[in-house]
């Protein structure tokens, strides 16, 4: 079987990707979804919330997108 | 769902032995469940077809659709009735890492497109993804973008109508023609007369149907079993729970390809480019509701490994000695619940296949009249012509559908033509949202840049996908260029890094794109616009 350049960038890159812990996984899946939650809850309040009608206030997008975010966050801490 | 097991579908019928089947278990109450469940989706997309009466009204839903409605519409198009048996086989034979494909690889993304890609899309007043690329770039990538969409919605949904077939036959019993001729005509009549709007709302139902048959499963079963920590006791490799698996994993889903590919390429392809979940949100009856379906989407998605991957990790404390892994959830069906309630996990199980082929008929019947049909045989078609021509596009993407879905029988299952078919998405999902993202964040990105960028970007994804392929890897004498043995999460990412490094050397040595093009740039269109589509 001939190898190739192309197979020895991936054998380098599958080499350097097996080095990380898996601990440290772990930290970067968390702190991909903490981002995107911190950005949500940066969002000025004129990009979440809906328009009000009479006598009601507009929901705030940024409860459900936190929940969803938060549920990720415990998921991927816990399993 | 963004499909890992595509390649597996057409021989899941093969595999499902005939102890596992429900074809001896089902009773007259279990039939009566499932009649009135298709009959109440019929009846419904009776109802609103009256209603509909412009093309508008048949491709977007008259833009009057309620968040709540697409939000449930976005889950269960994404969920077809294969996934729920393959992805409950995959968790019994890989554990729940294959969960990623719902959590990381759908929420995030989801979220991001909520608050930044939806409400841009819904302020552009486009039609369809290939829409947006022609006001962007040009008419050439409008409509290659078009054809890829086209040929794999048109391909997909042959395949799905006869994996669905050939499940339901190999689980309930029944004849394998019927089932492909009533599904689509079924799935047929109400998307035919009711467009959208009778897709979104019978989704939503189905969604609800789904989750509900699933839901028991998964609460018996876990009853049974002691609960959770019964469940976490009982589990014999404790690697089988994990999300997160090492790189040099035998499973098909090592971190790598789950963090660069999944969820940094094709999630986001899928969610903020997929012309058949972006299409239900641009009918939103306004911009906050477009909004607020993809959050409750994602609020959705939570649960939705809870009910499928779950009960295949059940399975493997009930049923440890399978022989394969897409038994585990007929066969906790069968032993689990009751008289009655097996014909609700019927009714869920059609509903989800159902949800799936509706959407993409839906689709692939508004590329076919907006993007081709509109763009170049009469631009000056008013909306009752164009809901005339979505009609008979629908009618006939169905019989091709039909005749496709034969036609697959007809092929042997090594002839690596499924293989090709089902692999089609992944080939432009990557290249589709380079030239996406660079359009909308990039002044500086031109037509003929992106245009050759998605051409070479397919042109490699297809090279990478032959290079994996054993007769081509024996002619060349090369040793596999992939070890994992799912590798099209990595072909997304080499395509999607290859469109956008030709996107940036082709732009520079082009002449700019003019102000009508890049008006469409994020920050300038959100300052021009207000909420009124343009």
């Amino acid at each position: 079987m001939t190898t190739t350049p192309l197979h020895q960038i991936g054998a380098s890159i599958r080499d350097l990707l097996v080095l990380v812990p898996l601990p440290m996984v772990r930290v970067i899946f968390l702190a991909l979804l903490a981002a995107v939650l911190l950005w949500v809850l940066s969002l000025p309040r004129s990009e979440t919330t809906g328009p009000t009608s009479e006598g009601r206030s507009g929901a705030n997008l940024k409860v459900g997108a936190s929940i969803a975010l938060g549920m990720q966050l415990v998921i991927y801490l816990l399993l | 769902m963004i499909d890992w097991d595509r390649s597996r579908w057409s021989r899941l019928n093969d595999r499902i032995v005939e102890s596992t089947t429900l074809k001896d278990t089902l009773t007259t109450p279990d039939y009566a469940i499932i009649l009135l469940y298709l009959v109440g989706t019929v009846w419904i997309g009776v109802a609103i077809g009256r209603r509909i009466k412009t093309g508008t009204d048949y491709f977007l839903g008259g833009r009057r659709l309620p968040w709540w409605a697409i939000g449930m519409s976005l889950v269960a198009t994404d969920i077809g009735g294969t996934d729920i048996i393959g992805v409950g086989g995959a968790a019994y034979t890989h554990g729940m890492a294959v969960a990623n494909f719902e959590w990381i690889g759908c929420v995030p993304a989801m979220i991001i497109a909520a608050f930044v890609f939806v409400p841009f899309f819904y302020r552009t007043g486009i039609y369809t993804v290939p829409e947006f690329m022609e006001r962007r770039y040009n008419a050439g990538v409008r409509t290659a973008l078009a054809v890829c969409w086209l040929i794999f919605m048109a391909c997909n949904l042959g395949i799905m109508l006869l994996a669905s077939a050939k499940m339901m036959s190999a689980l309930f019993g029944w004849n394998e023609l019927a089932c492909v001729l009533v599904t689509a005509a079924l799935v047929g009549f109400y998307t035919l007369t009711g467009g959208l709007a009778a897709v979104v709302y019978t989704d939503a139902i189905q969604c609800a149907v789904m989750i509900s048959g699933c839901l028991l499963v998964t609460g018996l079963g876990l009853y049974e079993i002691g609960g959770i920590e019964g469940l976490r006791a009982q589990m014999p490799d404790p690697e089988q729970t994990q999300l997160i698996l090492p790189a040099d994993s035998d499973s098909p889903f090592p971190w790598p390809g789950i963090l660069f590919g999944l969820a940094l390429i094709l999630s986001p392809a899928y969610w903020i480019g997929n012309q058949a979940i972006v299409q239900r949100s641009l009918g939103a009856e306004n911009e906050f509701a477009a909004k607020a379906s993809y959050v409750w989407g994602a609020v959705l998605k939570n649960l939705i490994p809870i009910i499928i991957a779950v009960p295949g990790l059940i399975a493997v404390v009930k049923f440890p000695e399978l022989a394969d892994g897409d038994q585990a959830y007929p066969m906790l069906v069968s032993t689990l619940l009751p008289v009655g309630l097996r014909g609700l996990f019927v009714a869920a199980f059609i509903a989800a296949l159902m949800s799936s082929i509706d959407s993409y008929l839906n689709s692939a019947a508004t590329i076919l009249a907006i993007d081709i049909y509109k763009r170049f045989i009469n631009r000056n078609a008013d909306e009752r012509r164009l809901l005339t021509i979505g009609r008979v596009t629908t009618g006939v993407l169905l019989a091709w559908a039909i005749a496709f879905a034969l036609l697959l029988t007809l092929l042997s299952e090594e002839s690596g033509l499924y293989a090709i078919f089902q692999t089609l998405m992944a080939f432009f999902q990557g290249p589709a949202l380079a030239i996406l993202l660079c359009g909308v964040f990039w002044r500086r990105a031109t037509g003929i840049a992106a245009f050759i960028g998605f051409i070479a970007g397919v042109m490699f994804s297809i090279s990478l996908f032959a290079l994996t392929q054993q007769p081509i890897l024996d002619w060349l004498g090369w040793a596999p260029l992939f070890e994992v043995s799912e590798p099209f999460l990595y072909f997304s990412v080499w395509a999607f890094a290859l469109t956008v490094a030709l996107i940036v050397i082709i732009s520079f040595l082009t002449k700019p794109e003019p102000k009508e093009k890049t008006r469409y740039v994020f920050g300038q269109f959100k300052r021009e616009t207000s909420e009124v589509p343009a």
